[in-house]
């Protein structure tokens, strides 16, 4: 037990080693791609795979960004399947996408980015207006296979919306999504 | 479960490597801090040809939100716009699709106001009914907004429109004006 401690403790640290010396390489670089997967825990449905790309834009020194993404995901519910045996939605087709600003104080250090900004939800065919909330963690991987243009980020985001099912009273939902992914820059 | 734990022990070890090793690897490089310099006055000049700009951006009509993405060609203080929404409602999403023109009131800065007169289709899908069916109307839009420049090819944009479109009511068999006021904010990335 303690040598696995000792391991996750070394696997930090040296992340965080490599994110302040190897974050400033990229600064110069204005644009990313990145592909992510991860977990989708819908309100009420349960958490299902999740995957996703996203584009981001930085300016001021890397501080700042904003970020493009879309991501399938699922809402199938084994509650509601095996116990219920009943469906909420026509289908249990999950996508989002997001518009977020981030800011980044500290982009060469192992302290998260924080994020804000919006996102269209399609559960089941019906569309939904959220508002998200998120932090996450751009860490570079300089001259990794010869470049200096990867990297791998993990993301969390709340996606809060008012959620109505089969004429409820609406209450507020969070979904949440965690996500790990590979960036590369352009 | 044996297996498991030195799996998990030898993945881990191999990822601490990989991180340290590139750590040392960029050490022979000299890190510099990009230098974020003063935005020269005249950042933007749509006077030295065509150039096009792309504007993603969200905001609210009415209380329902909305997602659009806007392309536009610039020529000095004329600019010509295809721009297309999704406006998230609760039981139907509209669609408007419109060309629009816009007089930008500078053509040289960081801040470029503009006004804006467009006109276009607006398509209202039902989500959530069933048998109804999608309505198309006309309908023309105006208003203003601005857009400022961060970086040579990155700014925000903000904007406030009114649509009206005229839609027929079947009970009382007339046409009936219907207004809906926008404001979003957004993004814009240009491309000399």
């Amino acid at each position: 037990m303690t040598h696995r401690y000792l391991l996750y403790i070394t696997i930090v640290v040296s992340m965080a080693f490599t994110a302040q010396e190897s974050a400033r390489a990229q600064l110069r670089y204005e644009n990313s791609l990145s592909l992510s997967a991860g977990a989708y825990a819908a309100s009420g449905f349960g958490t299902n795979h999740f995957v996703g790309v996203r584009y981001n834009y930085f300016f001021l020194g890397g501080r700042y960004f904003v970020e493009g993404s879309l991501g399938f995901g699922s809402l199938r519910s084994r509650v509601l399947e095996n116990v219920a045996k009943s469906q909420v939605f026509s289908s249990e087709r999950l996508y989002a996408y997001e518009f977020v600003f981030a800011y980044d104080a500290f982009p060469s250090g192992f302290l998260p980015f924080f994020a804000f900004g919006v996102a269209g939800l399609n559960q089941g065919g019906e569309s939904t207006f959220a508002g998200v909330l998120g932090l996450g963690k751009r860490i570079p991987l300089a001259g990794f296979l010869g470049t200096n243009q990867l990297g791998v980020r993990y993301d969390i985001r709340d996606q809060i919306f008012s959620q109505r099912i089969n004429d409820s009273d609406p209450y507020i939902a969070h979904n949440l999504v965690f996500t790990f992914g590979l960036q590369f820059y352009f | 479960m044996v297996f498991s734990r030195q799996l998990r022990i030898a993945a881990g070890t191999f990822m601490s490597v990989l991180c340290l090793l590139s750590t040392q690897l960029h050490a022979q490089e000299v890190p510099q801090e990009p230098v974020v310099q003063a935005p020269p006055k005249n950042l933007i000049d749509l006077n030295e040809g065509v150039s096009f700009e792309i504007a993603p951006h969200t905001g609210l009509m009415g209380s329902s939100g909305t997602f659009g993405l806007k392309l536009s060609m610039n020529y000095s203080a004329f600019t010509l716009e295809l721009a297309g929404e999704q406006v998230i409602g609760r039981t139907a999403n509209l669609y408007p699709i419109s060309v629009n023109a816009l007089l930008n009131l500078s053509t040289r800065g960081q801040l470029i106001p503009y006004g804006t007169v467009g006109g276009g289709l607006l398509l209202t899908v039902p989500t959530n009914t069933i048998g109804d069916q999608t309505v198309s109307t006309l309908g023309v839009n105006f208003g203003g907004g601005a857009r400022y420049y961060i970086t040579k090819t990155f700014g925000f944009r903000v904007e406030g429109k009114q649509y009206v479109t005229s839609v027929s009511n079947d009970r009382e068999s007339k046409n009936e004006l219907l207004f809906f006021q926008e404001i979003s904010v957004g993004v814009t990335f240009m491309l000399h």
